[in-house]
């Protein structure tokens, strides 16, 4: 099965090769056999990349050690689950993970497309087929999974123990769905300069795929912060570590994307910062799994030196870029704005605002992230850009993006009037100034915090009266139940209030985030029987009673000792709370399980730092002196719950399915890639009732 | 177009609001980042480097580490492995990452202040092995077995298998 795999991977290359030189041929002669035959190469390779990659998980379920990767990833003892996952652990699977992922999105977008958009197919599938090409290229020269040694080990160097963990094995492929579901707006995006078709179709069309690119990079940045958080044991989910700020950069440019096609679509402009986007955020997904992958900045994930990969790397980035800028300057003169801007006071300047704002926080997160570099090799003398840099920046911008959350859904096209701007600010603004003002009462001091509160409420309060407004107007024409109106209203515009529901989990991250203020923490070196104290920012105080310490055993594999605490709240006794150090035998590495007992408001996060050095020789209680280290960290289950929140709102947003009663243009149906049934381009104005607003100007019927 | 001049106006404020906190960020939290030999011989002349902190990569000497159990106080040296003659001394009072080990070859990046009393006193400790997605360290590393001797018996019974595995 293995020596298949990398046979199936060897012939991908020609026959990815060959199948974009055909599209490419296909689409400038006009050949659609050429371009057929281009197509079912793309499957051809889908199937090849697959075989691949079954061959390297089965080295891995077949303790192949005599290969270069099985060796470094595995060892016999390893869990099953592990093994499997074995294919993205290190940075030689997760490349052809990277090709397979993207054969997969490419084959299901032609096979979408297969009987329409015809016109635009050709170079989509080229581009496509080229990017995979790519991966193939790096994965069969610079870092061969299938390598071999020249001996074959008993046993494997096994899996580092720190990515034993539940979340390490879904984070990355959830990134990787992320990362190469963007490349297929990229594609159109692409097919669209070269063939000219330069009007919001290729936005319509991908449409689904860059929310669905949008939702795996979504989660895949949560899982990586559950992972952080659960499995180094430091109390945080978020270090600015190169290699997370390089999974946030296209998460942001994406974001601003997301936004500003809104803009194309509904009033024909932006189209060429459209473009620029959509070919910077692809780059950014090239960037970020390049960064993860090659070391070239010292991060805690990565240190490996290889330089080949990182000039491969920026070599493709190079030539992607200039090729796509230089299209859009050739292409320019046909994706003239329909419209000028009119009013600083408008959503169109709302968006524009929070498009320059995202791209703001990335450029700052680059800059920051790459600024070592620069000055190392500018100057020579190397300097350290650490997470206050990233914080002091991020964090007004970060407060800037927020309010414009509450102000862009409900601030009129065009020009806002005085009337639009009281009718829908005063409330929610009153709301968030009077919830400022409670919470300085009862103590929140901190000014950023604060300010997230009151802004977060400000936004909350704009998006719930939006939903009783069409609730309420729905409720009044149709005759329906509240709550069948409610489930109505999103049905009809799901793209608007999925989006409204992303906001609230955003919204409620950036509260969970604003928590992080108010952590409370203690170390204290205690032996069984005594107690540690700590008071939570909301006002009771914890005890944790240490009942003693266990041993547990996984033959094989680890070796664990437990502690056992009693946690009492404010005197009731709450339930027990075990943490543990475990030894990985084919590591000889410990490795710190931290106990936490999380509620609504809190978590409770216990670190057993260190035992006494006799442990495990005697029955004394000294020998089980522990040290502990304690925290409080208000608010942090938020984030999770904001990330299901938002995930929850992307799906509304993106769920295909006709479920578009009463659709005003029944032929806007067959323009989305993602199947039948899409919802209608432009956003539907509010109903009758909802706040007034000129209606959005529908893009031209589709050609 | 006269109505444009208050929104170009806005496009600019943003921009400068964004490219000011991006100057002042780096220019109030950069820190340097130096080996042990250099910071000991530019501390007496840069107040910044106990005032602001300073970031330190070194190795650790091996059976230097030190842990008490009452305070959480670790205490171990470090020394650059071009010039070992420095030895500098770290106190770090949080738990230390899993992955430190005196055990030799483990390379630590350190933030804090130096003391000017001889003492480093680390507030941030980061191992440079076992990092957090490679499961060791890849390619030209690779022959320092930076786990601290976690297999020496396969190590040493395969010197050629991953001998020059640098850009296959």
């Amino acid at each position: 099965m293995t020596e298949l795999g990398e046979y199936a991977l060897w012939i991908a290359l020609p026959i990815t090769i060959w199948g974009g030189v055909l599209a490419f041929l296909g689409g400038r002669w006009q050949r659609g056999d050429l371009v057929l035959s281009a197509e079912r190469s793309l499957y051809v390779v889908l199937a090849l990349t697959v075989v691949a990659s079954a061959g390297i998980i089965a080295a891995f379920l077949g303790n192949r050690y005599e290969y270069w990767y099985v060796y470094n990833y595995s060892s016999r003892d390893l869990p099953t689950y592990f093994k499997v996952t074995g294919l993205w652990a290190g940075q030689r699977g997760s490349l052809l993970f990277w090709a397979l992922n993207l054969s997969f999105f490419s084959a299901l977008a032609v096979w979408f497309n297969r009987k329409r958009n015809r016109e635009l197919m050709p170079y989509v599938t080229g581009t496509l087929l080229s990017v995979i090409a790519f991966f193939l290229i790096i994965t069969l020269f610079i870092t061969p999974p299938f390598e071999q040694l020249a001996f074959t080990p008993a046993d494997g160097r096994g899996l580092n123990p720190q990515l034993q963990n539940y979340w390490m094995t879904i984070h990355p492929p959830t990134l990787y769905l992320g990362f190469t579901a963007f490349t297929i707006p990229f594609a159109f995006a692409i097919s669209a300069l070269l063939t000219g078709r330069l009007d919001a179709r290729w936005i319509q069309l991908t449409r689904r795929w860059i929310l669905t690119s949008w939702f795996f990079l979504s989660l895949g940045i949560v899982f990586g912060m559950r992972w952080a958080y659960e499995e180094l044991g430091w109390g945080g989910y978020w270090f600015w570590d190169p290699v997370e700020n390089a999974s946030v950069l296209p998460w942001l440019t994406a974001t601003a994307f997301l936004h500003s096609i809104m803009i194309q679509e509904s009033r024909g402009m932006l189209k060429v910062w459209n473009m620029v986007l959509v070919v910077v955020t692809f780059l950014m997904t090239i960037f970020a799994t390049f960064l993860t992958r090659s070391g070239l900045i010292e991060s805690v994930h990565s240190f490996a030196q290889d330089l080949t990969i990182a000039y491969t790397f920026l070599g493709f980035m190079g030539v992607v870029g200039i090729a796509s800028m230089a299209l859009i300057i050739k292409r320019l003169p046909l994706m003239r704005s329909d419209r000028a801007f009119e009013s600083f006071l408008s959503r169109e300047s709302a968006f524009l605002m929070n498009n320059l704002v995202l791209l703001g926080s990335a450029f700052a997160i680059l800059w920051g992230t790459l600024f070592p570099l620069f000055t190392e090799g500018l100057t020579g003398s190397k300097v350290a850009v650490g997470p206050p840099f990233f914080n002091q920046v991020n964090i007004p911008i970060g407060l800037i993006l927020l309010a414009l959350m509450g102000i862009g859904p409900v601030i009129a096209w065009r020009r806002a009037s005085a009337r639009n701007l009281k009718k829908n600010f005063i409330g929610p603004v009153l709301l968030g100034l009077a919830s400022g003002v409670v919470l300085w009462a009862v103590g929140t001091r901190h000014p950023y915090a604060l300010l997230t509160f009151a802004i977060g409420i400000f936004v909350l309060s704009v998006i719930v009266v939006e939903f009783w407004k069409g609730t309420r107007a729905r409720a009044r024409i149709e005759g329906e139940g509240a709550f069948t109106a409610f489930a109505h209203l999103i049905r009809k515009n799901r793209r608007r209030w999925g989006g409204y529901v992303v906001h609230v989990g955003v919204v409620i991250i950036f509260m969970g985030f604003a928590g992080s203020a108010y952590d409370r923490e203690v170390r204290q070196s205690i032996e069984p029987g005594e107690s540690i104290s700590i008071a939570s920012p909301f006002g009771h105080e914890y005890e944790l009673r240490y009942e003693g310490l266990s041993t547990a055993m996984d033959p094989g594999h680890s070796v664990q000792w437990i502690a056992t605490l009693s946690v009492l709240q404010d005197g009731e006794f709450l339930g027990t709370l075990n943490t543990e150090r475990r030894l990985y035998l084919v590591q000889s590495q410990p490795v710190t399980e931290v106990g936490i007992r999380s509620t609504l408001m809190e978590d409770l996060y216990v670190i057993l730092a260190t035992l006494d050095e006799r442990v495990g020789t005697g029955t004394d209680p000294r020998f089980h002196r522990a040290t502990f280290q304690v925290m409080v960290n208000p608010l942090v289950p938020w984030i999770w719950y904001g990330g299901l929140i938002l995930a929850l709102g992307t799906l509304i947003a993106l769920w295909p399915g006709s479920a578009v009663p009463g659709a005003r243009r029944p032929g806007a149906a067959s323009a989305g890639t993602g199947g039948p049934g899409a919802p209608p381009a432009s956003s539907p104005p509010p109903p009758a009732g909802g706040p007034r607003r000129d209606p959005p100007v529908p893009v031209g019927a589709l050609s | 177009m006269r109505k444009d001049r208050r929104f170009y106006a806005g496009l600019v404020g943003v921009a400068s609001v964004v490219t000011w906190l991006i100057w002042t960020g780096i220019s109030e939290t950069m820190v340097y980042y130096l080996t042990p030999t250099e910071l000991m011989a530019r501390v007496d002349g840069d107040a910044a480097l106990q005032e602001r902190g300073v970031r330190v990569s070194g190795s650790v000497v091996p059976g230097s580490h030190a842990s008490s159990s009452d305070e959480l106080l670790h205490t171990f040296e470090v020394f650059d492995p071009a010039a070992p003659d420095v030895i500098l001394t770290v106190h770090f009072r949080h738990p230390i990452p899993d992955t430190f080990s005196d055990s030799g070859d483990v390379e630590v990046v350190m933030e804090g202040r130096y003391k000017g009393d001889g003492v480093f006193e680390a507030t941030e400790v980061l191992t440079k092995c076992g990092s957090r997605y490679e499961a060791m360290p890849e390619e030209g590393d690779y022959a320092v077995d930076a786990t601290g001797g976690v297999k020496p018996a396969v190590d040493e019974a395969y010197p050629g298998a991953y001998g020059g595995e640098g850009g296959t």
